[in-house]
């Protein structure tokens, strides 16, 4: 998949391209800023996102959301405070909430590929919070999903 | 006619009137002497004049019987009076009804006072009109008191309508300031972790890189509690459940090994956020030790439970595996760091081996959460 990294914080961005690239995938680029990440979804065309919420430039990692909703781009929020983001969380798959561990990021990206490549993923990763009333694959199969109230 | 005319006319009406009344009349006496201020006007003469008042109404009004007698009571009124209070007087008058209103009047030296006023006509034989006769009682005491507590009340409820705002303002101010708080705890806990990876990942040392694996597992277990402990409205509490919940779906999960079997039973225990990070770490620890002595190599079962249990709280963690031979220095360490949580909490271990099934059982009493 080429993935672009919606993400602020360089180190963690740095740490995150790695990860992903070290489950074979290619990272198109990073953006900190809302303005980056229009253009490089407009140049790069990703198959994939990882959207922090808070970036540069304000809260503007929502409205990146619905822009790659819009365009069809699968995506999903990382972020470290998920009551920012509207319950339906704007079209993303799901929503993977900071500090992630090594493992959880490890599971997500295994069921985001399965979700993206059309398989039913065996396992729904249990720190990635999914869309209120999601429906169909986005169903976890295991454990408990919903964000603590 | 002049005044003077109008003065003594008045004057004749009203000496009539008392002539009717002998001094010794009880009625008379009573309306002269009495603390309630009385007029007695006369409305077949011109403008209705005033032909008596007792001297209570003198002492009211600040005007001398000479001074009020021929006069029409609109002497009374000023620029403070109602107009429309006014207009319900003549209108009961003209209709020749009784009327009971309160009425801001002023006295001769300009002063006001507020009236309860008695108008009232008085008839003849006839049905005529010959008399009207008027009480005041003036309650501008009674009203200065109603509008000191309305203005009183008004002040309070202006004070407590501040306070509030400021105390919501305050409140505001500090929901903000715990968000940006938590936010930047959990952007450093990430941080650290990522640095940890990263250092892991440019290692080409296979120890350097296992130390650092084992440092990020334990730097990750607190970070998921304080993920889970500010993820609740309620902050300063954690679900021990939660926690172990995904603990072992992550680490086994990211084993990928179609060969390992996850069981749980899981019941809700909540504890106080003290308690949450060694709690955190002896599930991790227990769960890290399975993984070690086999389950990441061979497979095998793991049950993971937590729950109550007669007034304590139980973590259990069953496994079957397939021994493997594992690293001495790893082993002791996760030794350590298991007894140093387990004896922050008072906790008790009970361990068990079978064969290829061990059993670790935690027990450990916790405060019932206050609701």
């Amino acid at each position: 998949m080429r993935v672009l990294i919606v993400e602020d914080e360089a180190l963690l961005a740095l740490e995150l391209e790695s990860e992903i690239e070290a489950a074979g995938h290619k990272v198109i680029g990073q953006a900190a800023a809302g303005k980056t990440a229009f253009e490089l979804i407009e140049k790069e065309r990703p198959e994939f996102a990882f959207v922090d919420v808070q970036l540069l430039d304000g809260p503007t990692g929502i409205d990146i959301g619905r822009h790659l909703a819009k365009t069809g781009i699968p995506f999903i929020f990382v972020s470290g405070n998920l009551k920012r983001i509207p319950d339906d969380l704007v079209g993303a798959i799901g929503a993977l909430e900071k500090p992630y561990t090594m493992s959880g990021l490890q599971n997500t990206l295994a069921y985001v590929e399965a979700v993206i490549s059309g398989d039913t993923p065996d396992l729904a990763p249990p720190s990635l919070v999914f869309p209120k009333h999601a429906k169909g694959e986005c169903e976890a199969p295991v454990g408990n999903h919903d964000q603590p109230q | 006619m002049s005044e003077t005319e109008q003065y003594i006319d008045a004057r004749n009406a009203g000496d009539r009137l008392l002539a009717e009344h002998a001094s010794e009349d009880p009625f008379a006496a009573a309306f002269k002497a009495t603390r309630m201020p009385m007029i007695i006007t006369d409305p077949r003469q011109a403008d209705n004049p005033i032909i008596f008042l007792n001297k209570a109404f003198s002492e009211l009004t600040g005007y001398s019987a000479d001074e009020l007698l021929g006069r029409n009571c609109r002497v009374l009124q000023g620029p403070e009076t109602d107009r429309a209070a006014v207009d319900r007087i003549r209108a009961a008058i003209a209709a020749g009804e009784d009327i009971s209103i309160d009425i801001l009047n002023h006295r001769k030296d300009g002063s006001t006072f507020w009236n309860a006023l008695f108008v009232s006509p008085v008839r003849n034989r006839e049905g005529e009109i010959i008399y009207f006769f008027a009480s005041q009682l003036d309650f501008t005491n009674i009203k200065s008191k109603e509008a000191e507590l309305a203005a009183a009340r008004h002040l309070a409820e202006e004070e407590v309508q501040r306070r509030t705002a400021d105390l919501e303002h305050a409140l505001g101010a500090k929901t903000v300031l715990v968000h940006e708080v938590d936010h930047r705890v959990k952007n450093n806990l990430l941080t650290i972790a990522s640095i940890v990876k990263l250092q892991a990942r440019i290692s080409e040392d296979d120890t350097v890189r296992k130390t650092l694996r084992s440092v990020l597992n334990r730097v990750e277990a607190l970070s998921t509690v304080q993920r889970k402990l500010l993820n609740d409205d309620d902050v300063g509490h954690f679900d021990v459940a939660d926690f172990a919940n995904e603990l072992v779906l992550d680490m086994v999960g990211s084993l990928k090994r179609a060969d390992i079997k996850v069981t749980t039973d899981l019941k809700e225990v909540i504890v106080p956020a003290a308690k949450a990070s060694p709690i955190a770490l002896v599930v991790n620890e227990l769960v890290g030790d399975a993984v070690r002595r086999g389950l990441g190599e061979g497979g095998g079962h793991i049950h993971l439970e937590v729950r109550r249990l007669n007034g304590h709280f139980l973590i259990r963690v069953a496994d079957t595996v397939t021994p493997v031979d594992m690293d001495r220095e790893e082993q002791a360490f996760s030794q350590l760091m298991l007894n140093t949580s387990l004896k922050q909490l008072g906790a008790k271990i009970e361990r068990t081996v079978k064969g290829r099934q061990t059993n670790v059982s935690v027990t450990l009493l916790v405060d019932e959460r206050k609701e």
